[in-house]
């Protein structure tokens, strides 16, 4: 298989975005184009869950194709639910690593708020089982948070480690002209104060409001190209070295362990090994903090603290933008947004900016090894993939 | 009538699925239609719980309490809950009827009291 | 002759103990005063409530509209027994509610309007309008309409409020609820929350003038501005949405 490199990247502001869903995965999908220099791709992929149900509009991918002009040009949607962006990544990946293409564009977009906030929740909640999760009620915050309550009795984490994630990623965003929230939040304010059960009410206890990532619209590209083409545009070498996939049982209480998260720690692992790279050597990592409990858990599972250790890395400040090993230096799902089918190529933009030294304030000093975790369902698809930089 | 919630067994194997599953996870040798329907059992432990405030927009209730029920012989259900002060480890005991009603259908699954 | 006309289009408010101001800490650390105004301070209000009437989500424009009316009404003597709260961080306004007194034992909830967003304000703003009502008016119960999905869901989902579905609203028919004495006090915890006094600095800075609110909700220029400016090399796509928001440049 070839090597494969990202050579030109695009996204939109994640916030409440009036365009309709093609426009939004295609203005990224320009400037991507732009960046790398490129007039026509040999292929498109566009990471996308729900353009059938929410907004009417199927067959996305060929609307996309269209609308940048990049006809005939093959093109795919790639719908894994929240995992979609990191699938069509992959898919982009296998398709210029096998040679049948030599730049493949891979644009991610939703449009969540075209709805409002009660059907976006049920929209998300289709991920569940039909017989055995949906009949009861079950959405995807009730099940983080029975998930989080089994974690807090067995390994010790309490509701103000949630709190300092929540804290660390929305303040993080402030330094992200694109994320979704741009508003300072104290630990103080959501946990501490008398008035705190107003400003962070229960969603789904023990999970509460600012536990939970914000509903989002938006869009992110990425381009892949051969080593040849890369080389070619002149672009900073940022290679995907390693792709990781793992599926688990759909319906979350046939899971072996309940507080494992296997799909993760299996599509971790075999995204190191392909890329032939250990956990400590990671300088930067973007992971699915769709729900606060799940940074703190995928930061163990992949491998980067001890199963059970994570919300003590979190207290020693490693994960902070100043620590060790920052983790979600964009502000991740929690402070960027989570438009569901951009959400993987986003987090993939915010790894090669800061690969590139593109990433501003924000920016991660000496980052050469980058990686992402793209979470679907509840932890039943999960794709890793890790990014190291060449020159 | 009281109604049953089923497991399926492999025929091959004898493995028990909840829910349905085509093919066995365990032998992985039968073809879909070899389970036979086994009710499962109604008491068990109650593993994790959560209050949804948030429930689904066909709820008419402010409130939602769901659990995940490890039932006597280790298969793991979810249900809804109507305990006062659910608590991990708590016996339990279920019951099948109506959980929601989208439109006209009624969907019939486990609701969880103390035992 | 001009005395006597007003005396008879002016109606005549009753005795309503006024609403003692409390502070508490919202989300982002920041605290925030929530006391009463009265017809006086309300030209220093309006100008801020005006521009929602063109932000086109979320039905700020029609809550902005119709409460400019009805703080407009009440500073022109021209509706009974209304009252009006602002919360305000650092004497910035963030928040307006108000609502009349229909009976000795009946409120009515007009509207809950945030200036600032994605901090619970509102929550805060419509609880202490719930408070006022019930422990400081002494009502039985308080009518309560939503103009948008998510005042239905914070409201009327959230405090499982009765339907009173027989009594048209004051806001145009449309069905009410009712939040009663029995529902305000199984949510005491949440609809009574904030702390009194306010402390001498706080209160003197909230009563010293209402401050232009910082971050209002307002109708986006070009939302995809902030990527325009990574390809346009001199970066004044940004800094033009900046300028324009700050009325420095037309168009």
């Amino acid at each position: 298989m070839r090597d494969v490199y990202v050579v030109g990247i695009g996204i939109t502001s994640f916030t409440r975005l009036e365009y309709p869903l093609s426009e939004i995965a295609a203005y990224p999908a320009m400037m991507a184009l732009r960046d790398a220099g490129l007039a026509a791709v040999d292929h498109l992929y566009v990471a996308n869950m729900g353009s059938g149900r929410v907004n009417h509009q199927t067959g996305l991918a060929s609307a996309v194709a269209d609308t940048l002009s990049l006809t005939p040009a093959g093109a795919e949607v790639i719908e894994n639910g929240p995992a979609s962006g990191a699938s069509a990544i992959k898919a982009g990946f296998l398709a210029v690593a096998s040679g049948a293409y030599d730049t493949v564009l891979v644009t991610g977009a939703e449009r969540m708020r075209e709805v409002n906030n009660l059907e976006a929740t049920d929209f998300v909640a289709t991920l569940t089982h039909p017989i055995a999760e949906n009949i009861y009620g079950v959405t995807l915050p009730s099940l983080a948070a029975m998930f989080t309550r089994l974690y807090m009795e067995r390994y010790g984490v309490t509701e103000r480690h949630l709190a300092m994630v929540a804290v660390k990623n929305q303040n993080n965003a402030l330094l992200n002209e694109f994320a979704h929230l741009h508003q300072r939040i104290t630990v103080e304010g959501i946990l501490d104060s008398p008035e705190a059960m107003t400003n962070n009410p229960y969603v789904s206890t023990p999970l509460r409001f600012f536990d939970c990532c914000p509903v989002s619209d938006g869009g992110a590209c990425l381009i892949l190209a051969s080593r040849e083409m890369a080389e070619g545009l002149g672009r900073p070498l940022v290679r995907i070295a390693g792709v990781g996939q793992a599926t688990d049982t759909h319906c979350v209480h046939e899971r072996e362990e309940p507080t494992d998260l296997l799909a993760v720690r299996r599509a971790a692992s075999q995204a190191f090994e392909m890329a032939g790279l250990a956990p400590s050597d990671v300088d930067v990592a973007e992971l699915h903090d769709a729900f606060t409990i799940l940074e703190i858990v995928e930061s163990e599972e992949v491998g980067f603290f001890p199963k059970g250790e994570g919300h003590l890395a979190l207290e020693r400040g490693e994960t902070s933008l100043e620590g060790r090993l920052p983790i979600n230096p964009s502000g991740g799902l929690k402070g960027r947004g989570h438009p569901v089918g951009a959400t993987g190529v986003a987090q993939a933009h915010e790894i090669v900016l800061q690969l590139r030294g593109e990433a501003g304030e924000r920016q991660v000093a000496d980052a050469r090894v980058g990686f992402t975790c793209n979470f679907g369902g509840f932890g039943n698809n999960v794709v890793c993939l890790a990014f190291v930089r060449e020159n | 009538m009281p109604r049953e919630i089923y497991a399926y067994k492999c025929r091959r194997c004898g493995r028990l699925h909840y829910p349905y599953r085509m093919v066995c996870k365990n032998c992985g040798e039968n073809e879909h239609n070899e389970f036979d329907p086994v009710p499962l059992p109604k008491t068990g432990t109650l593993l994790t719980f959560t209050e949804l405030h948030n429930p689904p927009s066909d709820f008419e209730v402010p409130r939602l309490r769901l659990g995940i029920v490890e039932l006597d012989g280790g298969i793991r259900i979810t249900g809804q809950l109507e305990i006062g002060e659910p608590r991990i480890g708590m016996r339990v005991e279920g019951e099948v009827g109506v959980v929601r009603t989208e439109g006209y259908d009624n969907r019939y699954g486990v609701v969880f009291r103390e035992a | 002759m001009a005395v006597d006309l007003e005396k008879i289009l002016r109606p005549v408010d009753r005795p309503m103990p006024p609403f003692p101001p409390k502070h508490m800490t919202i989300a982002s650390g920041e605290e925030m005063v929530i006391r009463q105004v009265g017809r006086d301070e309300i030209p220093d209000v309006l100008p801020f409530i005006a521009p929602l009437m063109y932000v086109e989500r979320d039905f700020y424009d029609v809550v902005a509209a119709r409460v400019y009316s009805e703080l407009m009404a009440y500073y022109k003597h021209r509706v009974q027994d209304e009252y009006v709260l602002v919360a305000q961080i650092d004497g910035e306004l963030c928040a307006v509610v108000n609502g009349r007194m229909v009976t000795e034992d009946v409120g009515m909830s007009l509207h809950t309007l945030a200036l600032r967003r994605g901090l619970r304000i509102g929550a805060h703003a419509f609880a202490a309008k719930m408070e006022y009502h019930m422990d400081i008016l002494g009502h039985k119960e308080v009518l309560v309409v939503a103009e948008s999905p998510i005042g239905f869901r914070r409201w009327m989902i959230e405090y499982d409020l009765e339907k009173r579905f027989d009594i048209p609203h004051e806001l145009g028919g449309v069905p009410s609820w009712a939040l009663t004495r029995e529902l305000f006090e199984r949510a005491r915890d949440t609809l009574v929350v904030g702390r009194r006094p306010v402390p001498d600095d706080l209160i003197e800075k909230a009563r010293a003038g209402i401050l232009p609110p910082s971050d209002p909700p307002t109708p986006p220029e070009d939302l995809l501005a902030a990527t325009r400016s990574l390809y346009d090399p001199t970066g004044t796509a940004l800094v033009l949405q900046r300028w324009r928001q700050e009325g420095k440049v037309g168009g």
